[in-house]
């Protein structure tokens, strides 16, 4: 690196071959390896830098946070009162189940972090400038995931760790019958869970965003993927859309995350590893479906 | 220092490290033209010169049949093309001409559906590192309105590999220093375009494009951005520029491409096309000499009793006609044709497009 910062990647001198040699296209091909990682890591600390750089995407944090806080309250305080309706005293409810019911809200706060990574760019039109810089396709929507996925599972371990903490202060409390606790391994454990699946369902939103490009579209479609058509299913009551809903994101997630309460009612067919392995295959074609629409199309 | 970039034998992804390959050379308007600074490095000259290397034509953006289809219409056809170094093209053709389509599908932003556009013999994208090569504005306002002008290029910089002092040296260029905090949103389209010709500058790069540059300039901006150009093309670069702004090439532009529903028109150097204008002829005989000249195979439009205009010959050969067959002159001037003027006629005499205007 030189004094104004210039990193290069040194490749060997080619050798004095005419253009068309095999040698040199060798080299090459080469280059164009050892390239990819130079031309993500790049692409990385310019999407970093764009994240941060608007006001959006910090009221996104403070909204996941809230958010969170909030359902987790919410949703873990209606889930004592039924239990101590019902005369149950043995139960102990992890601090971290109800961080985790709550993200299945606040993944929508995350999306509307994740999503703008790439649609604003082209309601803008910065898309252009951005791939004028990072021209191969795949280069440009790795680097624009591999800044959204710590992003988001940093975010999602924070804001679970602050729902699980709410709800351990407020609902151990003697008048909520010292259900809910706050088991140090367990918690741990929950909380990188969250940490992945909001990494996993961000990255999921920033491949739909680059398929479909516009943010009330990609909103719509994310939003159905990720609450909507899971819900419909299971009241509809079949049996096929039963199986179905139970392979969307959300059920998917909270297998993952081994949930201990889930719309369902009763408990998951399968297990956390499978759980993670069709969240994953979700965020995988997502991603595959950008990819191949931002190659196609013309920016 | 060895194997530099060199785009001729197709090699232009052999960059070696180098402390003169910094875009330490610095553009500054000034009064009398933009004098470039050098901070490090050798003298003066941009860093892809250091290098020892002159770029020859080939080296730097060839279009090859180039064609861009959308459902049964051609935007671009069969657009083959030759930019030259050291000097600033200028794109001419009505709105709708195909100039920026031609300019995205250079920057590997479109792809084109017949041909090729190459950089130093490359497609866009397999340029090193591309910012470094090409510098281009194709929309001032292309920029997330909630960022400020400061971040973006910081963003652009960061993908290219380029430290954050040559950010604040592009926004002192452009005179934006003072609002590069302020959101994009928030700025005239003035300060936006300044703000695209800073990304463009940003990599130092060995071509140049822009795409209706001065849009939305005042007049000083426009003296700005005509002096940028010009010294940008001293400096050996290749500078490509579309516009529709006729006076404005006519003042910038050494070589001109006129193209016209996506099909070259012209690709011939600004003074040719300029100098397809008119003789105009007062003389006591005006009547004798439009005979003469007629004979020689000279169109002559008769103005009045005594003036007549004649174009398709040079200045000289009227004078000698008129001298051997005595026939006195009083005036004899060349009528340069203003661009705007060759445009119409250039396009005019081009059948197919006389309806497009």
């Amino acid at each position: 690196m030189n004094e104004a910062g210039i990193e290069e990647t040194v490749s060997p001198p080619a050798p004095p071959a005419p253009p068309a040699s095999a040698g040199l296209r060798e080299g090459a091909r080469a280059g164009a390896r050892a390239g990819v990682v130079v031309a993500v890591s790049r692409g990385m600390a310019a999407e970093w830098g764009k994240l941060w750089s608007v006001r959006s995407t910090w009221w996104c944090v403070a909204g996941t946070v809230a958010l969170t806080v909030l359902a987790a309250l919410t949703l873990g305080g209606s889930r004592v009162t039924e239990l101590l309706r019902d005369g149950v005293t043995t139960v102990r409810l992890p601090a971290t189940d109800a961080a985790i019911s709550a993200m299945v809200f606040a993944q929508l706060t995350l999306v509307a972090l994740a999503m703008p990574a790439i649609t604003s760019e082209y309601a803008s039109g910065s898309i252009r400038s951005t791939l004028r810089a990072t021209p191969i396709r795949g280069r440009m929507l790795a680097a624009k995931a591999l800044v959204v996925a710590p992003a988001a599972f940093v975010i999602g371990v924070l804001s679970g760790a602050a729902a699980a903490a709410a709800a351990y202060l407020v609902l151990s409390a003697p008048i909520f019958g010292g259900l809910v606790t706050l088991p140090a391994g367990r918690t741990a454990v929950d909380l990188l869970r969250l940490g992945v699946f909001c990494a996993l369902v961000s990255v999921l939103a920033l491949g739909l965003g680059a398929a479909l490009r516009n943010a009330a579209g990609t909103l719509t479609v994310v939003f159905m993927l990720l609450l909507g058509l899971p819900l419909l299913l299971l009241m509809s009551g079949a049996p096929v859309a039963m199986e179905l809903a139970l392979r969307l994101p959300m059920f998917a997630g909270l297998a993952f995350m081994e949930s201990a309460d889930n719309p369902t009612g009763g408990p998951l067919p399968y297990g956390s590893w499978e759980g993670l392995a069709w969240l994953a295959g979700w965020t995988a074609a997502g991603l595959a479906a950008g990819l191949a629409v931002l190659r196609r199309r013309d920016a | 220092m060895k194997a530099r970039g060199g785009g001729r034998d197709g090699r232009m992804n052999v960059v070696v490290l180098s402390d003169t390959h910094a875009p330490q050379g610095r553009l500054r308007p000034g009064s009398s033209g933009m004098v470039r600074e050098t901070a490090i490095g050798v003298g003066g000259s941009p860093p892809w010169r250091a290098e020892g290397r002159v770029p020859s034509v080939d080296d730097v953006i060839s279009l090859d049949r180039l064609g861009k289809r959308y459902g049964d219409r051609m935007a671009v056809d069969g657009l083959t093309l030759r930019l030259r170094t050291g000097a600033v093209t200028g794109f001419l053709g009505p709105n709708g001409a195909g100039k920026s389509t031609t300019m995205r599908m250079i920057l590997g932003l479109d792809r084109p559906t017949e041909g090729r556009a190459l950089i130093g013999g490359r497609p866009y994208h397999e340029l090193a590192n591309p910012l470094r090569t090409v510098g281009a504005t194709l929309d001032a306002r292309a920029v997330h309105p909630g960022r400020s002008v400061r971040a973006h290029l910081l963003a652009l910089a960061r993908a290219s590999g380029i430290g954050r002092a040559r950010v604040a040296e592009v926004l002192e260029m452009v005179g934006l220093d003072a609002v590069a905090g302020k959101r994009a949103g928030t700025l005239s389209l003035g300060m936006s375009q300044r703000a695209g010709i800073a990304g463009a500058l940003l990599g130092d790069p060995e071509v140049l494009m822009f795409d209706e540059p001065v849009n939305g300039l005042d007049p000083d901006g426009v003296r700005w951005v005509r002096r940028l150009m010009r010294s940008l093309a001293a400096e050996g670069r290749t500078v490509f520029v579309a516009s529709h702004l006729m006076s404005e090439m006519q003042l910038t532009a050494d070589h001109l491409v006129v193209i016209g529903k996506g099909r070259l028109i012209v690709d011939a150097p600004l003074k040719e096309v300029l100098a397809a204008g008119a003789v105009l002829v007062r003389s006591p005989h005006a009547g004798d000499l439009a005979l003469l000249l007629a004979a020689e195979g000279v169109a002559v439009e008769r103005r009045a009793e005594n003036e007549l205009v004649a174009t398709g010959a040079p200045i000289e050969r009227i004078g000698d006609l008129a001298h051997e067959a005595g026939i006195r002159l009083h005036e004899l001037s060349a009528r340069e044709a203003s661009l705007e003027q060759a445009y119409q006629e250039l396009t005019a005499n081009s059948v197919e497009y006389g309806s497009a205007r």
